[in-house]
């Protein structure tokens, strides 16, 4: 019953997370058991990454916007690999104000950025926890009907 | 003509010299010929002397001894007469009455008978005497009746006249002094001599009259005389000599002048010598004029008298025994001087001749050299006038040239003002709050140098053409795509100014020999500024780029090539003049194409009067209108490169009532018919190559499209495509409203569906059918009747072995055309009513840019999973593909399984139209086509892939290019899910690298055979550091050297946008918006593969 709860829970979250999850998951099979953890990991590693080289770049003296254009780039790469769709739009948000070199919209967009990316890192760790707790429990990860 | 030249010009050099000779040639002909002429008529002169000498002689000898002896018969008669005497007298002494009687008489007889006879006498030598003779008329006698011894002292003679007729004498005897006549000289000399003695003397008469004596002796004692008169003889000889114009002086021997020839000059005679004497007019004076030799017969002595020669011809003569001396004085000079005249006159002429000649070629010379001096001084004109434009030409060029080399360094400067600038901007935007103003300033400045740059480039590109750098980059390329790409690109520019962009593909010429040889950039270039144009000076309406192909005719070959030989007048530019010649083999060329352009906008047009000056450069047509910049340089550069391809471009003119503007203009390029020909080899002989009638007749057995299209223009557009596949299109109006326009066509389907239902068990009889679908559709308009009656007739045809057919139902929806919930609910609508016999897709015609409030009510989860949505403008590819859902055409329809791969296979074919070979041809082209999913493409794919194979890239190598490692991880495990091995690299150089590295170790193996691709299929992500994604397409495309066709798909983070445009024009085939699906990965692929 717990699995059970748990499952459904796990669909609830990951439905209101963001759709593109689930390929994600298709692509986990036997062969490539931790694929979604692994790169989900990834995905925060490289975005912490590129996120501190964004804020220490926007605190300098003269800005390289070339620069910040080519880590907000990345970033948003990484993230409409992932599917993180608000991410992505915040990054092409962030974008825009790089291509005028604002400094105080990109300023703005960076705080706005970092937000997204906490909510989906917090949303993300509580999934994979899900998952595992699920695992755990003896249960299968429920396959999510990605294309409703 | 090399001679003549060389002398032409030796005499332009030395006109004098020349000349000279001239002149010194003639003379010395001259010189020749007049001694030759001279010695010639000196000749002539000595004949005619020579003639005249015999004339002379025939003057001496002719004239004068024949008339002497035409005298000598005088002599006779004396003889004669005193033979006479004797006889008749005897041997007696005479007695004076016997003389009177007897010797009287005779005399009488002979002085009357014998001619010129003046005077004739007896002379006794002892005094008797008697004579008779004439004065005047009357004859008168003369005697002596005593004789000396008689009357010693008183011897007397008497005269008397005598009687005419018989000499009797009559009258009274007169005393007459008696002469000496006994002792005289002549009477003495006749007794001693026994012939007749002649002399001259005076008669007895008139002592004036001198009378030539024929004397002869008779018997010693006396003598008989007879005097003849000389002047009848001088007359004769002085008349005959008058022809001669000449004078006649007669003289005896001892000096007796017997007559004077000239008057007022006479003869003085001693010995031989002839003396002559001019007598002045009172005959006074007397003057020595000359002296003449006689005897020397040959030509006379020349004497001047009087200013007038005369030539004298002294010589003796005899008459009548007499010896005569005669001078002939003939005026010398008439004859031979005469001719010395003529001759001197001829000669004057001659020189005068000569001289004339002399004179004229002189002048002719001179006028030669006038001539000659003139051709010179134009010639030097020319060559300076010549020279003069070569220099303004060179500069000219040389102009061009420093512009076009001058790129560089503006660029340069230019780029480094927008650095500063740029340097400044952040300067300025750190201590944000007090420098707002000049922060604009700034970025207007930036705006400026951008613009700037802009009309540089257009500057540039014009000098480039100047100064005929401008070369074709020959290369192979898809027409169809190009002008795709072009309306694509300036599509959402449009949009959002509200010009919709269509591509119209008119006849569908264009596909049938879409892949083709020429400059692509160029072209595309071209059509850019038309379009961009059009774009910016139309403000509603809509922008048409149409195309077609012509076929080579002679007509076009000459107006080709009169508008070359115009090119030709217009630039003059060796450069362009060259390619030009270039291009003519080009259109010579049997595999060359002429493609036809047209870019057509419904903007505010061109005035009449402008049209001419747009082409210019350096022109703006509207200048009035605000806000559109440029530097007027644009049309004029297209022009060129019109003209560099051979081609023209010119303004038609729309049909009355029809706004804007319409520019045409053609370009000559080569087909690559070599390839498209022999894949269609290939396919014949798989025998996969299927004939697109029998589209057409399946077509419209079953399928049908409905068009709801907001855009009038793009729903004709539309709809001629279709129609001239051979797809039954039913368009909905403007005026139409969609829900009850479906509810109708809904209507008609379920009728024909029902009708063949009972069609199929009942009669089969055409008639009865028709009849029975008239009954039916009584309450259906005429039209939809028309279409049951179309339906009926194609399933009997059919026959009874395919009654059980679908029909297929094709909505083209624009979601602009109406509010999006109304038109959804439409749809839905229809669908729910359909029967089963039918089946339904949607494409959705979506637009991006449209108002967010329409984009927001679109939601596309309601839509049913088989639906398309399409974001981008609804032409070319898209819109073949769109109609490749057709199930005729290979399209798959939900819920039907059977038919799937080869028919897709075919399915290209099938979009293209009319003929067999060309759509064969046309068919299967060389590169892949490209398939973009804009916004989704849902459970179509997973049936496509479940029906076919599990995994379409099972044991395929795939190489993954993406600088972000979450998206490469992502998709080598998409890709090893579907069965491929995935080599990643992290960006376009290591991905070349890799590419180039594997291709080596192939070369290597596979020695000899030909090359195969080193990756089946390459993701590629556009941004990357070190080498970006289009970057590395093209190096990798450069790489295969059209030997194979690596699939290079894109991926990118963006929808759309200048980053995919430009990788699709380095090469990629397709492109996939990340996060990276599965289901589209595996759809591309098959897509791929299934048409390669």
């Amino acid at each position: 019953m717990e699995v059970d709860q748990l499952q459904r829970s796990f669909r609830d979250y990951t439905n209101a997370l963001f759709r593109e999850f689930g390929q994600l998951q298709l692509l986990q099979d036997e062969s490539n058991p931790d694929f979604v953890v692994e790169v989900v990991s990834l995905f925060f590693e490289d975005s912490e990454r590129l996120l501190n080289d964004l804020t220490t770049a926007l605190d300098q003296q003269n800005v390289d916007f070339k620069k910040i254009d080519a880590h907000v780039h990345q970033l948003k790469g990484s993230s409409s690999s992932i599917g993180a769709q608000r991410v992505r739009n915040a990054c092409t948000d962030f974008r825009s104000f790089c291509e005028v070199q604002n400094v105080e919209g990109c300023l703005k967009c960076l705080q706005n950025v970092k937000q997204e990316y906490l909510l989906v890192k917090a949303k993300l760790e509580a999934l994979l926890r899900l998952e595992q707790q699920i695992l755990a429990a003896g249960g299968t990860v429920p396959m999510l009907d990605y294309i409703a | 003509m090399t001679i003549r030249s060389q002398i032409k010009r030796i005499i332009a050099l030395h006109p004098f010299y020349s000349l000279l000779i001239i002149i010194v040639v003639v003379l010395a002909i001259a010189g020749c010929l007049v001694p030759l002429w001279y010695t010639k008529v000196r000749r002539i002169e000595d004949q005619v002397k020579l003639i005249e000498g015999k004339v002379d002689q025939e003057l001496d000898f002719r004239l004068i001894h024949r008339t002497s002896m035409l005298f000598s018969s005088i002599n006779s008669t004396a003889t004669n007469l005193v033979r006479m005497l004797n006889s008749s007298l005897g041997d007696n002494s005479l007695q004076f009455y016997i003389i009177k009687s007897k010797i009287a008489s005779a005399l009488f007889q002979g002085l009357s008978t014998i001619p010129y006879l003046k005077q004739i006498s007896y002379i006794g030598l002892d005094g008797l005497f008697f004579a008779y003779y004439t004065q005047g008329d009357q004859p008168y006698a003369l005697y002596s009746n005593s004789t000396f011894q008689n009357s010693s002292n008183s011897y007397t003679w008497y005269v008397q006249t005598a009687d005419r007729n018989a000499g009797k004498l009559y009258g009274d005897a007169t005393k007459f002094p008696p002469s000496a006549v006994v002792n005289s000289s002549w009477v003495q000399n006749a007794l001693n001599s026994t012939n007749v003695f002649v002399s001259v003397a005076s008669g007895w008469g008139n002592d004036s009259d001198i009378l030539l004596l024929s004397t002869a002796g008779m018997l010693r004692k006396s003598a008989v005389s007879l005097g003849f008169s000389l002047e009848p003889i001088v007359e004769f000889l002085v008349s005959e000599l008058a022809i001669y114009n000449g004078s006649f002086y007669l003289a005896t021997k001892d000096g007796k002048v017997l007559t004077q020839g000239i008057p007022g000059m006479r003869i003085v005679l001693t010995d031989d010598h002839v003396s002559l004497q001019l007598v002045s007019s009172d005959g006074d004076k007397v003057y020595a004029a000359g002296d003449i030799t006689c005897g020397s017969n040959n030509g006379g002595s020349v004497l001047s008298i009087w200013d007038r020669k005369f030539e004298m011809h002294c010589s003796q003569v005899e008459i009548a025994g007499l010896q005569l001396v005669y001078v002939l004085a003939v005026p010398s000079n008439e004859f031979s001087s005469n001719i010395d005249k003529n001759i001197r006159w001829a000669f004057a002429l001659l020189l005068i001749m000569i001289g004339v000649v002399v004179a004229m070629i002189c002048a002719f010379v001179y006028l030669v050299v006038e001539c000659l001096r003139r051709e010179m001084h134009l010639c030097r004109d020319l060559i300076n006038q010549k020279e003069a434009t070569q220099q303004a030409e060179r500069k000219s060029m040389n102009k061009s040239l420093a512009f076009a080399s001058a790129s560089h360094d503006i660029r340069a400067s230019l780029a480094g003002i927008r650095g500063l600038i740029d340097l400044c901007y952040n300067e300025v935007s750190r201590r944000r709050l007090s420098l707002q103003e000049l922060l604009t300033n700034l970025s207007q400045m930036d705006s400026c140098t951008l613009d700037l740059v802009g009309i540089l480039n257009s500057i540039l590109d014009t000098s480039k053409i100047e100064a005929g750098k401008m070369q074709l980059d020959e290369e192979e390329f898809d027409m169809e795509e190009l002008l795709e790409n072009v309306v694509d690109l300036y599509h959402p520019l449009g949009i959002k100014k509200g010009v919709d962009i269509i591509l119209d593909p008119c006849n569908g010429s264009v596909s049938k020999c879409s892949r083709v040889r020429g400059d692509r950039g160029k072209l595309k270039q071209i059509l850019s500024n038309l379009v961009s144009n059009a774009v910016k000076f139309t403000s509603e309406g809509d922008v048409t780029v149409g195309a077609w192909t012509r076929k080579q005719s002679l007509e076009n070959e000459i107006i080709a090539s009169n508008v070359n030989s115009s090119m030709k007048c217009l630039l003059c530019f060796k450069a362009e003049s060259e390619s030009e010649s270039g291009n003519n083999n080009v259109k010579r060329d049997s595999n060359c194409v002429e493609f036809v352009f047209e870019v057509s906008d419904t903007g505010e047009g061109i005035p009449k009067e402008k049209q001419k000056a747009v082409f210019e450069n350096y022109v703006q047509v509207k200048e009035s209108v605000a806000g559109q910049e440029g530097t007027g340089l644009g049309l004029g550069i297209v022009q060129s490169l019109v003209r560099l391809m051979g081609g023209e471009i010119r303004l038609v003119n729309k049909d009355v009532g029809e706004r804007g503007t319409c520019f045409r203009f053609n370009v000559f390029l080569s087909a690559a018919a070599a390839v498209a020909e022999t894949r269609a080899h290939d396919i014949e002989s798989n025998g996969d190559g299927v004939l697109s009638d029998s589209y057409k007749s399946r077509v419209s057995e079953r399928s049908q499209v409905i068009l709801f299209i907001h855009n009038p223009k793009r729903r004709k557009v539309v709809q001629g495509f279709m129609q001239r596949l051979g797809i039954k299109v039913r368009v909905i109006g403007e005026d139409e409203r969609l829900p009850s326009a479906l509810k109708q066509i809904n209507q008609k389907l379920n009728l024909s569906y029902y009708y063949n239902n009972s069609s199929s068990t009942n009669s089969r009889s055409d008639g009865a059918a028709s009849r029975t679908s008239s009954m039916r559709s009584r309450d259906v308009t005429l039209s939809a009747r028309d279409e049951i009656m179309d339906n009926v007739l194609a399933s009997k045809k059919k026959g009874s072995a395919h009654v059980r057919s679908f029909t297929f139902i094709l909505l083209v929806i624009d979601i602009r055309a109406g509010p999006f919930k109304e038109t959804w609910k439409a749809v839905a609508e229809f669908r729910r009513g359909l029967n089963e016999r039918c089946s339904s897709r949607a494409i959705w015609l979506y637009d991006p840019t449209m108002s967010s409030s329409s984009s927001h009510a679109m939601d596309m989860d309601r839509l049913p999973r088989s639906d398309l949505i399409i974001s981008k403008p609804f032409h070319g590819s898209r819109l073949r593909q769109a109609v490749r859902l057709l199930p005729e055409l290979g399209g798959a329809i939900a819920r039907e399984e059977e038919r799937l791969p080869l028919s897709k296979r075919v399915s290209f074919g099938g979009t293209r139209t009319s003929s067999s070979s060309a759509s064969s041809k046309s068919g299967v082209r060389g590169k892949i086509p490209k398939h973009s999913f804009g916004v989704a493409k849902k459970s179509e794919i997973e049936e496509v892939g479940g029906s076919s194979s599990k995994n379409p890239m099972e044991g395929k190598r795939v190489l993954v290019v993406d600088d972000d490692l979450v998206g490469r991880r992502i998709a080598s495990a998409v890709c090893k899910q579907l069965g491929a091995d995935a080599v990643t690299c992290e960006n376009g150089a290591e991905a070349c690298q890799e590419f180039y590295r594997r291709l080596q170790q192939d070369d290597i193996e596979n020695a000899g055979r030909p090359l195969s691709p080193p990756f089946d299929c390459i993701f590629m992500d556009c941004q990357m550091p070190v080498m970006n994604g289009v970057e590395a397409t093209a190096e990798i495309r450069k790489a295969e050297l059209n030997k194979f066709h690596t699939p290079i798909i894109a991926l990118t983070a963006h929808q759309q946008g200048e980053e995919l445009e430009a990788m699709m024009e380095a090469g990629a085939d397709a492109y996939l918006t990340k996060p990276l699906k599965k289901t589209h990965l595996s759809r591309v692929m098959f897509d791929l593969y299934t048409t390669n």
